[in-house]
């Protein structure tokens, strides 16, 4: 078995209209066995931007750390919120750096512009080639299913409700049909003046 | 050097597969003869099937490879439960297995490990048990159909198969246990479970088993630990089947999806 | 598998040893949906090897009766010979009971059979059957050595996994708390099939240029094909 599919876990997110969502799984497993049904891969970076970290647990939790290192530094020197384009291209370089050690996580990267609130969307491989397309990204043991999902129901110009319906029928039923993602889900919905969380009901096997 | 003369080296597998002779003859002889399968053109299947489908992995070959069955005896009969998820690799094939197989109205028998063997299997015992039938004029026992199915299992012994059973029935009027697997044990007993979710089944099934049991406090503790094996093993799920055997047959109990399991076990958590 | 190993006599120092490998993944996706009293059945029409395509129209489709039809992929000259096989023995089985044409639940069982045989050496395809019995459709599912399951819905091939899900929650209604009541009707049936499609050869190389459906009906099998992109 792949060292990327070592714990399971997936991410998505998708462009809405003036919005954007990012939805996680909540399992952390090794292996077959599943240790805990609480582990978010989603964390917030700043107002409008979150990041999600699909992979290896430990390595999720050390780039999360230290990306926040980096962009803590830069917001203080600058003295100013960081965009999502900024941060994409720090991330991508600082996976560069370890290009023949890598970090085993896929990043999504799912937020508004500080300033013009402009819906960005981004995900990388673990070496920082990143991908910036118009629609959904998506990250994880069930990728696969995720692109039929999302494929299939993603719509252009969604209303943050719509989006967020869209995205939690689209990662329930892709994990559904994965053994090692699951156990719970949550849902952020990023608009210009409020983030939504929501927490799903799921199968519990 | 021949072929044949090589097909002939072939560990253990020998007398059941078909000898060599040609294409024709060779394929499906077990339409005629269901317990002859056809020889593969090559030696040891194990090491070289796999190798065969080393860089082939979009078609899945390992399908339903993660189980969790369980029996166990107690006063009022035997209870059997199982879950119903087949998994190819991490992708679940299938939520709706039918684990349990319905050998005749005395037998019962579990599914674990590869399901083609499993059901082929099964398929097959089924008709010696009603050959057995027409033969004798009486039905077989427990413990004559587990051992004509342990003769075949030993006769493909190291050839591959994996199959992991757990066979319940009425026997010398009571009921017993078995457990067979591909390895050709075959033993009896009082608590079995099989498969990868087992390791959490068996911590649920012997914290609460005893002989004394009521009929519905056996029924669910064999759903619950089937339940928490589900939750807790990545490829056990879908739902879970609770059979009843006596003496004189068997009955289904329930079939439950493990979500609304998990509802009513959580909400009795809170109370 | 056979080998230079087998053979010591030429085991000797600077013998090249080559391999013969009989497996090749021809790709293809299958997708069966079975309604009351029709069931549906699509494939796409691409035949490819890597990054090669060596045909664009290619049927994966077997008619085995009036009211059975088989798809089939994976290993192209497996499902070939395992379906021309499956014909004859069809075509056997009415010629010794007077015509009569073998049932669809039949079919299954014989097909799992016949793959079981194989269990040393198996075909590797993927096999979904649909068809009508006793006036109600069904579908069976195959794993490449004889394990069979009857479903309502089924998606199989290279796009499995893709396509899977969206049958689950547009026909299973899965993850729906308020389950909507729309029928499933021959066209919805029709057009999920090719929507399915559509999203697939986005997404996999192996799946594309086109979908030929069948539609099983008591009135027989009625055959439609849909262009899809040819990238």
């Amino acid at each position: 078995m792949s060292i990327m599919a070592y714990n399971g876990g997936c991410v998505v997110a998708m462009k809405g209209k003036e919005c954007v969502a990012i939805a996680t799984d909540l399992r952390f497993g090794l292996q077959a066995q599943t240790i805990d049904t609480n582990f978010e891969k989603v964390f917030p970076v700043n107002k409008h931007m979150y990041l999600g970290l699909a992979g290896l647990q430990t390595d999720i939790i050390t780039v999360y750390k230290r990306l926040m290192f980096r962009k803590n530094l830069y917001e203080i020197r600058e003295n100013r919120v960081m965009q999502p384009e900024r941060f994409a291209a720090m991330l991508s370089s600082f996976l560069y750096e370890h290009r023949f050690g890598p970090y085993f996580i896929e990043p999504v990267i799912a937020g508004l512009d500080p300033k013009t609130f402009k819906p960005f969307i981004c995900n990388m491989d673990l070496i920082g080639c990143a991908n910036m397309p118009d629609d959904f990204v998506v990250a994880g043991t069930c990728e696969e299913q995720l692109f039929g999902m999302c494929e299939t129901l993603w719509r252009e110009n969604m209303e943050p409700d719509d989006l967020f319906e869209t995205i939690s029928q689209a990662m329930l039923n892709a994990f559904d049909r994965d053994a090692i993602s699951g156990w719970g889900a949550k849902v952020y919905i990023i608009e210009k003046d409020k983030v939504t969380i929501r927490k799903l009901k799921t199968r519990m096997d | 050097m021949a072929l044949n003369d090589i097909l002939k080296h072939m560990p253990s597998v020998g007398d059941m597969l078909s000898d060599y002779k040609s294409t024709e003859e060779m394929d499906f002889i077990n339409l005629s003869q269901n317990k002859v399968l056809s020889a593969p053109p090559y030696s040891n299947p194990v090491e070289n099937l796999a190798k065969l489908h080393e860089n082939n992995d979009n078609i899945k070959i390992n399908f339903d490879h993660g189980t969790t069955t369980l029996g166990f005896i107690y006063q009022g009969g035997v209870v059997l439960a199982v879950d119903s998820r087949a998994t190819g690799g991490q992708y679940i094939g299938s939520q709706s297995v039918r684990k349990v197989v319905e050998i005749n109205d005395l037998l019962l028998g579990t599914l674990a490990g590869g399901a083609a063997d499993c059901t082929y299997w099964y398929r097959v015992l089924t008709s010696e048990c009603r050959l057995y039938e027409l033969r004798n004029k009486k039905k077989i026992s427990l413990a004559a159909a587990t051992k004509i199915m342990n003769n075949i299992i030993y006769s493909y012994k190291n050839s591959g198969l994996s199959m992991g059973m757990i066979l319940a029935g009425g026997d010398m009027n009571q009921v017993s246990l078995y457990y067979l697997d591909s390895d050709g044990t075959r033993t009896m007993g009082k608590v079995f479970s099989v498969g990868s979710g087992s390791i959490f089944a068996y911590g649920v099934l012997d914290s609460g088993y005893k002989w004394e049991l009521t009929d519905e406090q056996a029924y669910e503790l064999g759903r619950r630990s089937i339940y928490h094996a589900t939750h807790r093993d990545a490829y056990s799920g879908g739902t879970v089947r609770v059979y009843h055997v006596k003496k004189d047959g068997w009955n289904l109990i329930s079939e439950e999806d493990c979500l609304d399991l998990h509802r009513r076990y959580e909400a009795e958590k809170k109370k | 598998m056979l080998g230079i190993n087998q053979f010591p006599e030429y085991q000797v120092p600077g013998a090249v040893q080559h391999q013969f490998n009989p497996y090749e993944n021809n790709g293809g996706s299958i997708v069966a949906i079975a309604g009351d009293n029709f069931a549906v059945i699509g494939a796409d029409t691409r035949l490819s090897a890597g990054y090669n395509i060596f045909t664009r129209n290619h049927s994966k489709l077997f008619q085995l009766t009036s009211s059975a039809v088989l798809a089939s992929c994976g290993n192209w000259c497996d499902s070939d010979t395992l379906t021309s096989i499956l014909q004859t023995r069809v075509r056997q089985y009415s010629d010794t009971h007077e015509n009569k044409e073998i049932s669809l639940n039949a079919i299954a069982q014989l097909l799992s059979t016949m793959m079981y045989g194989r269990r040393f050496f198996p075909y590797y395809v993927s096999n979904i059957l649909a068809g009508i019995y006793e006036g109600k459709g069904y579908v069976y599912s195959y794993d490449p050595i004889g394990h069979c399951e009857r479903h309502t819905y089924r998606a199989g091939g290279s796009s499995s996994a893709l396509l899977q899900p969206i049958l689950d929650n547009q026909i299973g209604l899965k993850n729906m708390e308020e389950k909507p009541t729309i029928p499933l009707t021959v066209d919805r049936a029709v057009k999920l099939v090719t929507d399915t499609f559509i999203s697939a050869a986005e997404r996999d190389i192996y799946t594309g240029d086109g979908v030929k459906i069948s539609i099983i009906t008591e009135n027989g099998v009625e055959e439609r094909q849909i262009p899809l992109r040819k990238d």
